[in-house]
């Protein structure tokens, strides 16, 4: 079983060098396929750890394996090592099998791009380095897998090096996500100075750091940073909606089923360290809380089809944060595994839109597209709905199992639970803005001009995965239904014991209010953007500064820009005008100009005569000949 | 065997040295000069021959010898330049011979 564990982690990286090492001795396809199959070899033998931890005893599913000693400092010693749990296997299978589907259509998706085997091979360099992070054995094996998942989402965010603003994506994504790593080394650093150790086993022993002391909330806070920064979360969010240059599947695969979601898997993972500094915890549920506001407000103004994604992906990812900062850990999961389904539909869905209009991305281009397009519509609404958490899609469960927990929390239980109202709101107005906008109505001019639709809509390669992903998102919510069954919690719950959810009365009023409210909000977009509407036009008249706020993203790049660059730019040209040039330049220059200055003169002495030389020799001879008489 | 003592070798010595580096200093012609050099290096092997007699130690005329050697080899050597350069119709007067001021 372990063995199985052990494959499925180095498949992917199997894969990955066979493409760089074959290089043009395989087709672009091949590549493709080396990718996707290896994917599969790993989604496999997550299949077959899953079913035979579900054979053993709940409190016995616990397996670590150690191949070799990694790295060895002093008394330090870090194996490389796997553990495979209820947690890791979950993530696993969402890992492997999304990966798989998202790589399979990347061979369609990616047809004809000339570095095409470059991109299957840093794809199947993500899937290792994902599986790393989630089948780690200790902490400093996480932070290897956690570095490596930034450097291929990097890798693959400027994937078309070309475009200019791909690469700055691709550098604001790695410095962003380099801030977060930081503050994780920080307090596995400090986890090192108080344990002696980063294993699982010791570090989450009861006791090893008294509960609310400086050195747990350290801890705490460092581990958050690093989740935040990865997941996406306010503050350190800027840098996913840029994140979209990258290729389609990229965006699917890494900024909204997986990479992203690695935070909330760090926080579940370790959950006693954050249960031992609450305030930290709490703050990870308002930070969240905070991300799904803001996040679904602008996405409602956006206009670029991906960027519109990957804002509900932050605010859905302010789900999972939420969730598991008011110790729901099994909802949080839970709401990542649906959410890893319908997002990467929407991403993929988008993809075939995007293909069809000739790369177009830009919404108020698009429009009517329902009749041409009528299946990838179709999986869209199923997405769309799944979103906005309507039931029965798999969204509602989720976000429902969410609140639920939320309302049994306390006070700040009962705010995160109203702001997640509100988002839920706005989560169904976005998300059928983006439905109505693109495919409902006339067919748009720019549609009619650039649309061309291949066979299947989008060719084999990439429907199939699309269709089996709109199975999921559809169905995959009845893991857990309300008043039912909790399977997802109960599988998690011997690693990470769930808060109870809120029962009889109060789960009613939660999940009435909530699918009310969702509900409301589908039939507000179709007011406003389901036929032609002067409101949103109007609104923005009346209220510039708000319009200007939301399209400005609430002017938290402006911020850092203002906070963080512009004083280095700053403070550079500063030291280039009055430090490097007076003191450096010039003065190499000046001495430089003197000794060419002396050598002139001295080069005078050459006269290429052979008998000055002489002369001078003879002279020489004869000064020292004195010399010697006088000192002898 | 009798003879003029040390201090009349080295006389000679001294006076052959001064003729050729005088020679070397003053001349232009370059054969001039490497005939005034040789003077100066037999200028050097007899004063290495004097001492060499006067302390019974051979090991002076051996150095002679080897001195010999040299300035054979260097008077081939300075008379193939001389050759080369009057083929190549260059003025012999090494005061004209100045590419090398720097």
């Amino acid at each position: 079983m372990i063995t199985a564990a052990w494959i499925a982690l180095f498949a992917p990286a199997a894969g990955t060098l066979l493409i760089a090492l074959l290089g043009q001795r395989i087709s672009r396809f091949q590549a493709g396929l080396v990718a996707s199959g290896s994917t599969l070899v790993s989604f496999v033998c997550s299949v077959i750890v899953f079913v035979v931890l579900l054979g053993e005893h709940p409190e016995e599913r616990t397996h670590s394996s150690t191949l070799w000693t990694w790295l060895s400092a002093g008394d330090l010693r870090f194996g490389a090592q796997i553990q495979v749990d209820q947690l890791s296997v979950f993530m696993m299978l969402i890992v492997s099998g999304v990966g798989f589907l998202i790589l399979s259509y990347a061979v369609g998706y990616m047809h004809g791009d000339p570095e095409e085997r470059r991109y299957h091979a840093y794809k199947a360099l993500f899937v290792f380095s994902m599986l790393l992070l989630v089948q780690a054995g200790n902490l400093l094996l996480l932070l290897a897998g956690w570095g490596m998942v930034g450097l291929s989402s990097y890798l693959l965010i400027n994937f078309w090096h070309f475009r200019a603003s791909a690469v700055a994506a691709g550098k604001k994504a790695f410095i962003m996500n380099a801030i977060g790593d930081a503050t994780f080394a920080l307090a596995l650093f400090l986890l090192i100075q108080r344990t002696g150790s980063l294993d699982f086993a010791t570090v989450f022993k009861e006791g090893v750091v008294d509960k609310g002391s400086a050195a747990a909330i350290l801890i705490a806070l460092g581990l958050l940073g690093g989740a935040v920064a990865k997941s996406a979360q306010i503050p350190l969010h800027t840098w996913l909606p840029d994140a979209m240059e990258g290729p389609t599947p990229v965006s699917a695969l890494i900024h909204a089923a997986t990479m992203v979601t690695a935070g909330v898997y760090l926080i579940v993972r370790t959950h006693t360290l954050f249960e031992l500094a609450p305030d930290i915890q709490d703050l990870a549920g308002i930070l969240g809380g905070i991300t799904i506001l803001l996040a679904g407000l602008i996405a409602l103004v956006q206009t670029d089809i991906k960027r519109v994604i990957a804002y509900s992906t932050m605010s859905q990812i302010g789900y999972m944060f939420l969730a598991v900062g008011l110790g729901a850990y099994g909802s949080g999961l839970f709401h990542l595994m649906t959410h890893a389904f319908f997002k990467a539909l929407l991403f993929m869905a988008a993809g075939i839109v995007i293909h069809a209009l000739s790369d177009e991305q830009d919404i108020r281009r698009m429009g009517g597209l329902a009749r041409n397009l009528p299946w990838t519509y179709r999986a869209f609404l199923v997405g769309a709905l799944a979103l906005a958490a309507v039931p029965p899609f798999s969204g509602f469960f989720s976000k429902d199992s969410i609140l639920a927990s939320a309302a049994n929390a306390g006070t700040l239980g009962w705010i995160l639970w109203g702001i997640g109202a509100v988002g839920a709101f706005l989560t169904a107005l976005y998300t059928f803005r983006l439905l109505f906008v693109v495919f409902r109505g006339e067919l748009s001019a720019f549609a009619r001009e650039h649309l061309h639709v291949p066979h299947f809509e989008c060719g084999l390669a990439m429907a199939w995965p699309v269709a089996v992903l709109t199975v999921l998102a559809a169905v995959a919510g009845f893991l857990q239904v309300p008043w039912g069954w909790k399977l997802v919690d109960e599988w998690i719950d011997p690693v990470a014991q769930s808060a109870e959810e809120a029962t009889g009365l109060t789960l009613t009023f939660s999940v009435v209010v909530t699918t009310a409210i969702a509900l409301a909000g589908i039939a507000v977009a179709w007011r406003v953007w389901g036929r032609p509407n002067p409101l949103p036009e109007r609104l923005r008249r009346r209220y510039p500064w708000a319009a200007r706020t939301l399209e400005e993203k609430f002017y938290f790049d402006t911020a850092y820009d203002r906070a963080f660059y512009e004083p280095t730019a700053q403070t550079a040209a500063f030291a280039t005008r009055y430090v490097e040039e007076p003191v450096f330049l010039r003065s190499l220059g000046e001495l430089a100009r003197g000794v060419r200055l002396a050598s002139d003169r001295l080069s005078t002495v050459q006269t290429g005569r052979v008998r000055t030389y002489a002369l001078g020799v003879a002279a020489g001879a004869a000064i020292l000949v004195l010399v010697f008489l006088a000192v002898s | 065997m009798p003879g003029p003592s040390i201090a009349a070798y080295l006389i000679v010595s001294v006076l052959l040295f001064a003729t050729g580096a005088f020679g070397v200093l003053i001349r232009r012609s370059p054969l001039i000069v490497l005939l005034a050099l040789e003077i100066m290096l037999n200028a050097g092997n007899l004063a290495l021959l004097a001492f060499s007699r006067h302390s019974g130690n051979p090991d002076g005329q051996i150095f002679a010898l080897t001195v010999m050697v040299v300035a054979a080899a260097e008077a081939v050597i300075g008379l193939g330049l001389i050759v080369a350069m009057s083929r190549q119709r260059v003025d012999l007067d090494v005061d004209k011979l100045t590419s090398l001021r720097g």
